[in-house]
């Protein structure tokens, strides 16, 4: 194979071989190498297939905006990653790429049969092409569109790599290393500022790769590249970071950075992550993104061959790689023509210079016709030829009106240009206004919303000196509005080659404008003939005409596009472009992986995973989890054979017949501590406080201040100016949010503070008819019989040796304590409590076996058995309220004409006809199952449970006018049958008495 | 300029044994100082210490009271004699929170994998509630290279996990 | 992210330090009970929703854990001041005038 590869060129290592594949084809290129340029050396333009038409294509350039050249890549199982722009993607060893979009080979693809049958996929073909007959939407359309679609195969594994992220901060960041970049980054850095310079290639440098033979302040410009990175490389204040792409803008200069670590090294350290977000709140940015080509829109432009001219330049001068023996230039603007005289000085017969401009600078002219290459002014490229690469360019003189007789000139490679646009997105996500450039035909930045800077190219200048200078100043500016002092430098250079262009619509031909496919969106197969057709339907605005014909849709954001597009459409409007308008800039500006957004957010620390201090003890016993909020708790405790139900079963029978032993530790604590407590508890709780004794609990209810029930717990009071409150486990945070903002706004009179102590405490709670005979033995301080601390006592002592809180509280309707300990100890106290408890029988048992104590016993779960709209009457919690309080946070809600109208959803008990039947929670619950659908939904199940201690099913249920229906029969569809059940007024299913709690 | 391939020094990362810690609310330090022993400070983020006794700012009437865990008692004594005297609340919360040592040249680093706040700017011997991760904590600086990161117990692992992954990431040195 | 100046703290901090708290200066009602179900039903729900200047409550709940009142332009999502809890509303011409 014959090798394009110029010894002596370049910034690869030409003493460095790198392996690689394409396709299974073994090929060797050199450290410093893309994938792109590697292949390109090897002779191959061909790189992939074009998304709808399955044209063959080649590389168009030389960066991040590639369209065309988008690659499988892997490096194993979990390590494929798709839409790789072999422009970016550096050569490793052992790379192993694949071409997209074909099938079976890339050579020989059956899907280009899209490419003849062109006419039926024009511009909104979606629109039209599938409507009749609607039935076949489901069935046919739809699934052979979805297979069609996509460009590259999405990996099925999970994602093998690890990702990071970091935030930081810096007075001054610079995106963009190129001179401008760079000459900002040096004034604002020898001003003291801290400065972050990012780049997205693999190095800085910008255009000066590529332009090698300029000189700056008396030096050539790899020389001088060199000094100034030694120069900041010597500043503790500087970091530069490459492979690092600004994906997105944000308020206030946060800037989101994308970093790429690993995915250019043949070995990985381990524990590197393969890519990092950074999140940088910068005082000051400075933009020197630099602008980007336009490719020119012909018929055949998208043939492998046809490429960037600028693209071409970098290839030679970075890569060291001459992109063809007899490339011919395509341009409307002078910098072309520098490439061609770069690829002659190559070696390279350039074979015409076609520019579209009547008119150039001679001095260009003269130069091409004395290295001998042909020069044609004022002439059109009407076609080109070559299945899989470019043979020849079809070229046409301009007249009035179109273009002459055509003439075919032979090639091996087309170089075009149709001028540059400055590279706007980054300041496009800050919302700053664009403003149109009748010179240049180019948006540039308008007005700023952040302390945002734009240097060079970027705002339109062209040329080594301008932008360097401009940069210079930009970050003078920076500095400067850093707090810093400095003065900006102006730079002497030499042979810069400044020039200038204009901008065009699709180049006009001599053939039937409507055969000719000149591509304007590579990535999305979007012609300028779709972009007027579009026109011609009716879309006005670029937004509709984006839509439309998916200009500008790709991945590549419209990179090259954009400006092309909307020249066209402007042209078919009849309108000025800034009259049309740009379409919206999103971020982010590349492609950037999930992994780079979830960052450590996988696997185990996918989310923090709270867990008790008894949760190990639970996990070394087998418990069955769940996840309650952020923590996981035990569930039930399965014993060897024994599933679920069984094992629930077992855990509520030892409840109820002899001890049962529960990590209650999630339960939210608040201690609301100071001399008004009584006075703020009064007013965030329904019921009243003010004579609740020391060493006593009550239930407390939590309403919203619009009267629904919000939260609610048991509340001891352990001295006149002390309560400990909980809350359920979920609402935790929450609760004390609440009660923080009363306190704050609301009455920050009162002399009392809040404190979490959900996580001091350990808590178990000891449930069933031997728990005190459990624990009193360990019990310093404190009388627990039933006489001394009877139900819903509260108080400080000692139990096994540690500091305690003692509550004899229930929520199984049995005699029960709840023992607080400091969290460290909670797994030694819960050993000591298993330990002696072995001759009572005593059993663990998770929140399943709770859930169903509880329910047998009608006491609801906020959350469960309401939903945010039940009021503490609808919940049959009216005895909670204290009547004669006359404020408390919801009370004036409850008196809403809606609170107290007939039909709210109350809450009530439901027991099936068939007493073995347990309903699912969420069943809805009818009145009439014959009622024509959509039924007259009364209801429906909040809790159902299979009660060991009643023998049968028991449930509750939110039924409108509930209570009254009580004896009433109604019924629960589902799927597959209709379920009958008997409505009860009462949810207390066990022990109305409520004997069992002081036995 | 801080090359970002350079190896680091690998950050350390220790949990701490417990202390006596309180959370102090009050709208009256100056009347709390004295009995004490060190004056309150009434500037959030602040920190005062007396002999190996802290007390740091977190909020305008919230104080972060940390001792040797033997001062427990004393300190509860203190806080009920304080408590019956003026408007004050003095819950315990030893046990409400793990501790751990971060150090190293790489500490800014490691904390910047989580923390949004410019940790550069916290003064040694100063602190702040914040966040790392998804998680709320209280960071204080010991020195230049040397922090306290205080989180709820049931968090702990999570960002334990989290700054292992992260001082092995240094530690790699990309 | 937004950088948000914390009154209490007197910094400028990462949003993700706050919490959002709804519309400020809303304050309830001494006596709730004098209330007609109408004036009561305006105070729990009807809020002013504004495009541009926005007085709303923050909280600084990974911080110093206050509340407190800001003033917000809902178009731009940039803060105009904040202040302390019960201060009064800020004048929003005075706000506005010099900016833009």
């Amino acid at each position: 194979m014959t090798s394009y590869r110029l010894a002596n060129r370049g910034r690869v290592d030409h003493r460095k071989p790198v392996r690689f594949t394409f396709d299974g084809k073994r090929y060797q290129g050199l450290a410093g190498d893309t994938l792109a340029s590697a292949l390109l050396a090897n002779g191959v333009h061909l790189m992939g297939r074009s998304f709808k038409y399955h044209r063959p294509r080649g590389v168009v350039s030389a960066g991040s905006d590639e369209p065309n050249a988008l690659m499988g890549t892997s490096r194993g199982l979990g390590r494929f990653e798709p839409n790789t722009r072999a422009t970016i993607q550096e050569l490793r060893d052992g790379l192993e790429a694949t071409s997209q979009n074909r099938w079976p080979s890339l050579a020989f693809d059956v899907g280009s049969i899209n490419d003849r049958m062109g006419s039926l996929f024009s511009a909104g073909f979606y629109y039209k092409t599938f409507m009749w007959p609607r039935a076949f939407w489901d069935r046919v359309y739809e699934p052979v569109i979805r297979n069609a679609a996509g460009l590259g195969i999405s990996p099925t594994e999970p994602d093998a790599d690890r990702y990071a992220s970091r935030f930081a901060h810096t007075d001054v960041l610079v995106i963009g290393a190129g001179p401008a970049g760079l000459a900002a980054a040096l004034a604002a850095s020898r001003s003291g500022a801290s400065v972050m310079l990012v780049d997205e290639t693999a190095e800085p440098g910008g255009s000066l790769l590529s332009e090698p033979s300029v000189t700056i302040e008396g030096k050539l410009a790899w020389d001088w590249l060199s000094a100034t990175l030694a120069e900041l490389a010597a500043l503790p204040n500087v970091t530069i970071m490459t492979r690092t792409t600004a994906i997105g803008y944000y308020h206030q200069n946060l800037v989101g950075l994308a970093q790429r670590l690993t995915d250019h090294l043949a070995t990985p350290p381990a524990d590197a992550p393969r890519e990092r977000m950074w999140k940088v709140r910068a005082g000051q940015v400075v933009l020197a993104q630099g602008a980007l080509e336009k490719p020119l829109a012909f018929d055949g432009n998208d043939r492998p061959g046809v490429m960037l001219a600028g693209a071409a330049q970098t290839y030679l001068h970075r890569y060291g790689v001459k992109v063809g023996d007899r490339p011919a230039i395509v341009t409307t603007h002078d910098s072309a023509w520098f490439a061609a005289f770069d690829l002659a000085e190559a070696g390279a017969k350039p074979a015409v210079i076609v520019d579209i401009r009547a008119s150039v600078d001679p001095v260009l002219t003269v130069r091409a016709r004395s290295v001998g290459i042909e020069v044609l002014l004022g002439h059109s490229v009407t076609g080109t030829s070559g299945r899989l690469r470019v043979k020849s360019l079809r070229v046409s003189r301009l007249e009035k009106g179109g273009a002459g007789t055509a003439r075919k000139i032979a090639c091996d490679s087309v170089l075009m240009c149709g001028g540059w646009t400055p590279s706007l997105h980054l300041f496009s996500h800050t919302k700053g206004s664009l403003t149109w450039d009748i010179e240049l035909k180019a948006f540039l930045p308008g007005k700023k919303t952040e302390a945002v800077h734009i240097a060079g190219a970027g705002r339109g200048l062209w040329g080594i000196a301008a932008v360097l200078d401009d940069g210079a100043n930009a970050g003078t500016e920076a500095a400067r509005a850093a707090g810093r002092n400095v003065t900006a430098q102006s730079y002497a250079v030499t042979v810069d080659r400044t020039g200038s262009g204009v901008t065009v619509k699709e180049l006009p031909t001599d053939r039937d404008p409507a055969a000719a496919k000149a591509f304007i969106d590579f990535q999305n197969d979007v012609t300028a003939k779709d972009i007027r057709l579009a026109v011609r339907e009716g879309m006005r605005s670029i937004e509709h005409v984006k839509r439309y014909t998916t200009n500008g849709m790709a991945t590549d954001q419209g990179k090259m596009s954009n400006i092309n597009g909307l020249m066209i459409a402007a042209d078919a409007l009849g309108k000025q472009p800034p009259q049309v308008g740009l379409t919206t800039f999103r971020p982010p500006y590349t492609p950037t992986t999930f992994g780079t957004f979830a960052g450590y957010h996988q696997d185990a620390t996918f989310e923090a995973t709270r867990k008790t201090p008894i949760d190990p003890w639970a996990q070394a016993h087998g418990a069955a989890f769940e996840p309650v909020a952020l923590w996981r708790r035990a569930w039930y405790f399965p014993k060897a054979g024994e599933d679920m139900h069984a094992a629930v079963a077992r855990e509520c029978r030892a409840a109820r017949s002899s001890v049962g032993i529960f990590d209650a530790s999630t339960l939210g604590k608040i201690e609301v501590v100071g001399p008004d407590a009584v006075t703020f508890m009064e007013r965030m709780y329904t019921n009243p406080w003010a004579k609740l004794g020391v060493g006593r609990c009550r239930y407390g209810l939590l309403l919203g201040e619009d009267g629904f029930i919000r939260d609610d717990g048991v509340i001891g009071r352990l001295a006149q100016d002390r309560f400990h409150v909980t809350t359920t486990t979920g609402g935790a945070a929450r609760v004390l949010n609440m009660m923080e903002d009363y306190l704050q706004t609301e009455w920050p009179d009162l002399k009392v503070w809040l404190t979490s102590t959900t996580e001091q405490w350990a808590v178990i709670a000891l449930q069933g008819p031997n728990a005190r005979k459990l624990i009193e033995p360990f019990v310093e301080g404190l009388d627990i019989s039933e006489a001394a601390f009877p139900h819903m006592s509260a108080a400080t002592c000692t139990v096994a040796g540690f500091r305690a809180r003692l509550f004899r509280v229930s929520f199984t309707g049995e005699l029960g304590f709840e023992i607080n300990v400091p969290a460290r100890h909670g797994r030694a106290l819960w050993e000591k409590l298993w330990q002696a408890g072995q001759s009572y029988g005593i059993t663990p048992y998770g929140t399943e076996t709770m859930h169903v104590l509880r329910a047998e016993k009608g006491y609801i779960i906020v959350g469960q058995d309401t939903d945010g709209t039940l009021t503490p009457d609808d919940a049959g919690l009216n005895w909670a309220i204290g009547k004669a309080k006359p404020d408390f946070v919801g009370k004036r809600s409850l008196s809403r004409p809606d609170m107290v109208a007939r039909g709210r959803k109350q809450l009530v008990g439901l027991l099936t006809d068939d007493p073995k039947v347990v309903l699912q929670e969420g069943a809805q619950i009818v009145a009439d199952p014959n009622e024509p659908k959509p039924m007259t939904m009364l209801g429906h199940v909040t809790s159902s449970y299979w009660s060991e201690a009643l023998g049968r099913s028991i449930a509750m249920a939110v039924v409108a006018d509930g209570r009254a229906r009580d004896g009433e029969t109604l019924h629960i569809p589902m799927p597959d049958r209709t379920i009958t059940a008997r409505v009860v007024k009462s949810t207390v299913f066990y022990d109305p008495e409520g004997t069992r709690l002081s036995a | 300029m801080t090359v970002m391939t350079a190896s680091f020094a690998a950050a350390t990362i220790t949990e701490l044994p417990p202390s006596a810690r309180f959370s102090l609310r009050t709208t009256d330090p100056i009347a709390a100082s004295a009995s004490l022993g060190l004056e309150l400070p009434t500037k959030v983020g602040a920190r005062a210490a007396a002999g190996a006794r802290t007390a740091l700012c977190l909020g305008p009437d919230e104080w972060l009271i940390e001792a040797p865990e033997a001062e427990t008692p004393a300190l509860i004594a203190t806080f009920s004699n304080l408590e019956a005297r003026l408007p004050l609340s003095a819950v315990e919360v030893s046990d409400r929170e793990i501790t751990l040592a971060l150090s190293g040249p790489a500490v800014l680093d490691l904390l910047a994998t989580g923390c949004p706040r410019d940790l550069a700017k916290l003064a040694v011997g100063s602190g702040c509630r914040t966040l790392f991760d998804t998680v709320q904590v209280v960071l204080t600086r010991e020195a230049e290279d040397r922090f306290h990161l205080t989180v709820w117990r049931s968090f702990a692992p999570h960002l334990r996990a989290l700054l292992d992954i992260a001082a092995r990431e240094l530690a790699a040195g990309l | 992210m937004l950088l948000i100046r914390c009154p209490y703290c007197e910094q400028d901090l990462p949003e993700l330090e706050f919490a959002y708290a709804g519309e400020a200066h809303i304050a309830r009602p001494q006596d709730p009970s004098q209330l007609t179900d109408e004036e009561w039903r305006d105070f729990l729900f009807i809020r002013s929703n504004p495009r541009g200047v926005h007085f709303e409550r923050w909280r600084h709940v990974n911080g110093c854990a206050r509340f407190f009142n800001a003033a917000r332009e809902t178009v731009s999502d940039r803060f105009l001041c904040t202040y302390k809890a019960g201060e009064a509303r800020r004048d929003i011409s005075a706000l506005t005038g010099g900016a833009e």
